[in-house]
């Protein structure tokens, strides 16, 4: 059995809040309780499954649960799953209030050290006339109140801050001291598949405070990189970390991934790390239509997400659901059911051109991980299209 | 002669105020909504004494290294007022968690 990181190890930088010990013990008892969900609660959830409800489905229907819908109404009344779902919504309660009382006790603190950082730097460029589409202001993602946008005073980086500290927590620190794993593993992947792939444009669409943005600086040092969101305070946050990490020359755009100021053919990598669950049905489309926009001909973009429900297990389908029912992301289920290769393709790629893959990163005091907690390992399925001379795709 | 009841220095500390925001819909996950919140509470209070059982190590082993431990002091102690100020804003925040799902 792994054991998540104590909360002390993460990577330190001047806008993360500041911490006293039973701020620390606090996080470190909700990836205790997490690991305990995985490694105990998740098992008791399939063996109740195999032993009792898809037993119980068949008597009443002659057969086998076939997709994720009926596997959840063979698993309703599940004790295991009810006490599993009391437990991980509980435990991310408890993760969003630990982290709302540690930064509002500092929020004018946090406020100072971000503009101290930020200050009369060109990367970092917000734009106040962006209205934030709905997908991402009307929802408290994850359970954080007032989501990615929410300002509670002028220059505010509250709720990002919260994010950045908590996530160490929620992840047992499986994504390594700066949480970068879906970036590192970005970079991996990237030198793996395509070691003589060079971009000299690269676009972060929707990079939160920019977490999963700064590896592909390390590794692509001679690149413009552009990171854009529509939140103007995770964007605050994620330039002042990016500049304590030493980290002064990406720019930090606030701009709507389906409609950016960036010109047309200006960029040979556009990426997106867990951002197409936290979007829409009418905005997914359209990220990949600017994706395509964007790219210049041998360009390419790649998107990281959690796998789509299609092939898997019903089982599985259901137990990887649980985001999208309880954990406040409401597009989630839809996403993982979307065919993302047909949306490239009507984007403007060329069939041939779109791809799926894998990719993974651990960091390097993290042995494997026995039993995956649904949804949280650091490990991502890939999906993507390079871009074709102008004019060509349309006609593959 | 003042007879005039002692004026109290500071109000009771309120609790940092870390419930701004909307408050999100939560599911029910037992078929009668109190016990959903009872299990709130157990929860967090499972949190957060394994939060003050840390702070009692971290403190134990501070004192062993300095060999300052004495279990009579301990017993005996009774908060000075700026100390008791701190503690009753501790118990406002602590309970501010762990009745969290009553809210």
């Amino acid at each position: 059995m792994s054991s998540p990181s104590p909360w002390h190890t993460i990577g330190r930088h001047d806008v993360l809040p500041a911490t006293k010990h039973d701020d620390r013990a606090r996080f470190d008892i909700v990836a205790h309780l997490n690991a305990q969900i995985a490694q105990t609660l998740s098992p008791r959830v399939k063996t109740a499954y195999e032993a009792r409800a898809r037993q119980a489905f068949r008597l009443r229907h002659g057969r086998d649960p076939v997709d994720r819908h009926e596997v959840a109404e063979a698993m309703q009344r599940e004790p295991a799953y009810r006490v599993f779902s009391l437990v991980r919504r509980n435990t991310m309660e408890i993760r969003q209030h630990a982290g709302r009382q540690l930064v509002a006790r500092q929020a004018e603190a946090l406020r100072d050290r971000a503009k101290w950082a930020n200050d009369g730097a060109r990367t970092l460029q917000l734009d106040p006339t962006l209205e934030a589409p709905r997908y991402v202001s009307a929802v408290d993602t994850h359970l954080m109140r007032g989501g990615y946008t929410a300002e509670r005073m002028t220059d505010d980086v509250t709720n990002p801050a919260n994010y950045d500290a908590g996530m160490y927590a929620t992840t047992g620190g499986a994504g390594g001291p700066w949480n970068d794993a879906a970036g590192r593993a970005l970079v991996d992947w990237l030198k793996r598949e395509h070691p003589q792939f060079n971009p000299r444009r690269i676009v972060d669409l929707g990079c939160g405070l920019g977490h999963n943005t700064l590896p592909l600086r390390a590794a692509f040092p001679e690149a413009d990189i552009v990171a854009i969101d529509v939140s103007a305070p995770m964007l605050r946050y994620g330039h002042a970390r990016a500049r304590s990490l030493g980290v002064s020359d990406v720019t930090f755009m606030q701009a709507d991934a389906t409609k950016t100021p960036l010109e047309d053919s200006s960029s040979d990598l556009v990426f997106t790390t867990m951002v197409l669950h936290e979007t829409s049905r009418q905005a997914l489309p359209q990220i990949f239509l600017e994706s395509h926009r964007l790219l210049r001909a041998g360009g390419l973009t790649v998107h990281l997400e959690q796998p789509p429900y299609r092939g898997l297990d019903p089982f599985e389908q259901f137990m990887r659901d649980w985001d999208g029912r309880f954990n406040n992301e409401p597009f989630w289920s839809a996403l993982h059911e979307s065919d993302l290769p047909a949306l490239l393709v009507k984007a403007g790629f060329g069939a041939g051109n779109v791809f799926e893959s894998r990719c993974s990163a651990l960091p390097p005091s993290q042995t494997v991980i026995k039993n995956e907690d649904f949804g949280r390992a650091p490990s991502w399925y890939v999906v993507g299209a390079w871009q074709a001379a102008k004019g060509i795709a349309s006609l593959g | 002669m003042d007879h005039s009841l002692p004026q109290i220095a500071d109000p009771i500390p309120r609790a940092t105020p870390a419930e701004t925001g909307r408050r999100p819909e939560a599911p029910q996950f037992t078929d009668d909504p109190m016990l959903d919140r009872l299990y709130g509470v157990t929860l967090a209070l499972v949190s957060e004494l394994a939060v003050t059982r840390s702070r009692l190590d971290a403190l134990e082993r501070v004192l062993a290294r300095r060999e300052l431990v004495d279990q009579d002091e301990v017993e005996a102690f009774v908060p000075e007022p700026a100390a008791a100020d701190a503690r009753s804003r501790l118990q406002a925040e602590y309970l501010e968690r762990v009745l969290r799902a009553l809210e």
